[in-house]
């Protein structure tokens, strides 16, 4: 088995694969390693962690068909060490030579055995537009829970079946975010489905800027998503995702209306002030203005006065800077309404302008 | 001689108040003057809180029982106390330590600790600022103190304890009002004391200390560690040997937060029955619960402290992953404490304690949070009671036919009234 193909697409590969790459390696020593598969002039890399596949075809000039393990790290250090040029691998039983230019490095496999084999899906996939996909993704996936020990289902990403079009929801209990992509269907109705954040953050990543579609096959507890030669598989959390519907709010009495882009740009700067969560920053709404204010005791305070139109009581919310930001930065268009009850329910931010979604907010209590 | 806390050692005062509760007791009646006169619970099982030095003359002192203190002193005046009162004034005699500086440590509403070591430069010597301070708190209050003057918190408390007057039959003899340990003479001044004299020194470490023929503080200080500490362990023994001779280097620590918060209440009868007692654990909870609130602090241990008729004390205690600020919760947990304790024989004193306590200015919802519950309602009670006072609003458990029976600070601190 040998191979031979230019330094930037190999680089490129490891690096893609790679990401799926367990760190730790745990008991499976072939779990750091990149598989290797040579079929003609198709080589395929893919690594994993078992939760996480991610694979990369690509075009090489191939010789003799074969399946190797490489040390994921090792051989993508030396290959993004080299030059431009071409790269050549030859494969030995235990060794393989890696060679451009006037460098030589040969390393030794890995094991092959436990590095686990897809067998590839055989459900019917159905093709997104990738651009929409990946900005519904982005808008929600910041919103899941980084926290496994308090709940497996809130680090996933809920995919479910509304209205005929595709719903995706996240929360980590203190936000949620919700995304309607309308006509996209790609699960039956009424079904749902969790997949880890993770899993859809890498395949934001994957689709970049492309205009392609993505076919995306739900089998048996995976779920795949395939970007032309790159493809995420991921386990699928089999866990009861929270009743989300029950903690939008129909209607709310306070209703602030502000420039997305003013209110973004005053958060960041008022949040200096705060030093570490849960410092909160107010915002203290009156008919008049809109107040952004910042007190951290040991520290100072900062306040900054914004137009906005407000209907309703004069009320201070205060929020965590980081969970506001990441709301405001989500939605997109010019205007944005944040809609409250009072100091200790959930706030509702939208834009008329994107109608799909909207970023639902627990304050912080103050006292 | 360089004056105390030159250089690198630092000046601590120890400041004593005089037989505060008294003092304040006579400033509102001046007719009892010069009579022996006791504050304290004067119930059957009423503890001792002060004693003029005219009644301490009669071998009356705090802690002693009120029944004690009669048999000793007939004659004395009983007053009830009014805690309320010793607060304020209290509140107005640290306020005149802070204007000497902000490093004041206060141990009770009668004493304090003040580091005076970056004023003296602004204010004079230890010696100056504690001869300063007395005349005020003489002038401005009308009260006595005495003050302690070293190097330490220990030496200085000692100090301000050779200050103090003494009680005698014939009279009251004034005391020195202030001495001062200069830097270099602590070993000396520590070492003539008696073994008793040493901070954390009770009964049974005496007694130990005795088997080893150590009655005085040279003694102790002529003893090797391994020695003391094979007498009365490795904590206190290390802890007895650096006092001996006299190294404390524990800072003076303003407004440090308080470690726990609790009420406690010895009831003139046993109580028997558990609805009875659930109906004090809401009370004291509710007052557990408002002052945390108004120190801005929450706690994660609720603790039980049951005393039996026959005077076995045990506590309980349980610990919750959020902090606990409001009456209701403190008291869910209490209760369920309370439901393990078998209480058939009688309960003498009850108390329940808030402990892990922490700074809770704001937290961040989530969506589990219920809408508007216990910290709300709190918010308004506190609210309630600062403007028509702590008896306008409480929880139906405190509710008797003649209003509203709260549990307040320092209200039952001497046992209680006969009922």
């Amino acid at each position: 088995m040998k191979f031979r193909c230019e330094r930037e697409v190999l680089v490129e590969a490891l690096a893609t694969a790679g990401r799926a790459v367990s760190n730790r390696g745990g008991t499976l020593t072939a779990l750091t390693g990149i598989r290797a598969e040579l079929v003609g002039d198709r080589l395929t890399l893919t690594g994993t962690d078992l939760d996480l596949t991610i694979s990369v075809e690509l075009e090489v000039s191939g010789d003799g068909d074969g399946v190797v393990v490489l040390p994921a790290k090792l051989t993508s250090d030396i290959v993004r060490a080299f030059g431009e040029g071409k790269v050549e691998v030859t494969v030995g039983d235990e060794e393989a030579e890696i060679v451009s230019g006037a460098a030589t490095f040969t390393v030794l496999l890995l094991a092959p055995e436990g590095f686990p084999v897809q067998k590839p899906s055989e459900a019917e996939a159905v093709n997104v537009p990738a651009k929409s996909f990946a900005t519904a993704v982005k808008k929600v996936v910041r919103a899941a829970s980084r926290d496994e020990t308090r709940s497996v289902a809130l680090t996933g990403v809920l995919m479910a079946s509304e209205d005929g079009g595709l719903r995706l929801v996240a929360t980590d209990s203190y936000r949620l975010a919700l995304s309607d992509l309308p006509g996209v269907s790609l699960l039956e109705e009424s079904a749902q489905v969790i997949v880890p954040a993770r899993a859809l953050s890498e395949l934001v990543r994957l689709i970049g800027n492309s205009d392609d579609t993505v076919a995306v096959r739900l089998d048996q507890g995976t779920a795949s998503f395939s970007l032309g030669a790159k493809q995420i598989t991921t386990r699928l959390i089999e866990a009861e995702y929270p009743n989300y519907r029950g903690l939008i709010p129909a209607s709310q009495p306070n209703r602030l209306t502000v420039g997305r882009e003013a209110l973004l740009e005053a958060v960041r700067r008022v949040a200096l002030m705060v030093q570490s969560t849960p410092t909160p920053i107010r915002l203290v709404s009156t008919s008049e203005q809109l107040e952004l204010m910042a007190i951290t005791p040991d520290r100072g305070e900062a306040r900054e006065g914004l137009d906005a139109q407000y209907e309703g009581e004069d009320l201070t919310v205060a929020f965590n800077p980081e969970y506001l930001l990441d709301g405001l930065d989500a939605t997109q268009g010019d205007e944005v309404t944040l809609q409250t009850v009072d100091g200790l329910k959930p706030a509702l931010l939208r834009s008329n302008d994107d109608e799909g979604f909207l970023y639902l907010l627990m304050p912080v209590r103050v006292s | 001689m360089s004056p105390p806390g030159a250089g690198g050692t630092r000046t601590v005062l120890h400041v004593d108040m005089d037989a505060f509760y008294v003092s304040v007791e006579l400033l509102r009646r001046p007719e009892l003057r010069g009579r022996p006169v006791v504050v304290g619970g004067d119930g059957a099982r009423g503890v001792v809180a002060a004693a003029s030095y005219e009644a301490r003359a009669f071998g009356v002192f705090s802690a002693m029982s009120s029944v004690r203190a009669r048999q000793l002193c007939p004659h004395a005046v009983f007053l009830a106390g009014d805690h309320a009162l010793y607060s304020q004034v209290s509140a107005r005699v640290m306020a005149i330590f802070r204007e000497y500086t902000p490093l004041v440590e206060p141990l009770s509403l009668d004493e304090a600790f003040l580091d005076v070591s970056g004023v003296r430069r602004l204010h004079g010597s230890g010696a100056t600022i504690a001869a300063t301070i007395r005349t005020r708190v003489l002038h401005e209050e009308g009260l006595g103190c005495c003050v302690g003057v070293a190097s330490s918190k220990f030496v200085a408390k000692l100090a301000s304890k050779a200050a103090k007057p003494v009680a005698a039959r014939s009279g009251t003899r004034a005391g020195r009002g202030v001495v001062v340990v200069e830097p270099g003479n602590e070993v000396v001044f520590v070492q003539r004391l008696p073994v008793g004299a040493l901070w954390g020194v009770g009964p049974a470490t005496l007694e130990r200390l005795g088997r080893l023929g150590i009655s005085t503080v040279a003694e102790l200080a002529a003893v090797p560690l391994p020695h003391i500490v094979g007498a009365v362990g490795r904590a206190s023994g290390t802890h007895l040997h650096q006092l001996a001779h006299a190294i404390d280097d524990r800072p003076v620590e303003p407004e440090s937060t308080p470690k726990s918060v609790s009420h406690e209440e010895t009831y003139a009868n046993d109580v028997t029955s558990s609805t009875d007692l659930r109906r004090e654990i809401v009370r004291q909870s509710d007052a557990v619960a408002g002052r945390l609130r108004r120190q801005g602090l929450a706690g994660r241990t609720v603790q039980l402290k049951v005393r039996f008729s026959d005077f076995r004390t045990i506590s309980r205690s349980n610990t919750v992953s959020g902090g606990l600020d409001t009456g209701p919760a403190i008291a869910r947990e209490a209760k369920a404490l309370l439901d393990k304790v078998d209480v058939a024989g009688g309960v003498r004193l009850l108390g329940v304690a808030v402990t892990g306590l922490s700074e809770e200015r704001s937290r961040q919802l989530t969506f589990d949070d219920p809408g508007p519950d216990w910290s709300d309602a709190s918010r308004a009670v506190d609210e309630i009671r600062d403007r028509f006072g702590d008896t306008a609003i409480g929880p139906a458990a405190a509710a008797t036919e003649r209003g509203l029976k709260l549990t307040r600070r320092g209200a039952q601190q001497w046992g209680p009234a006969d009922p």
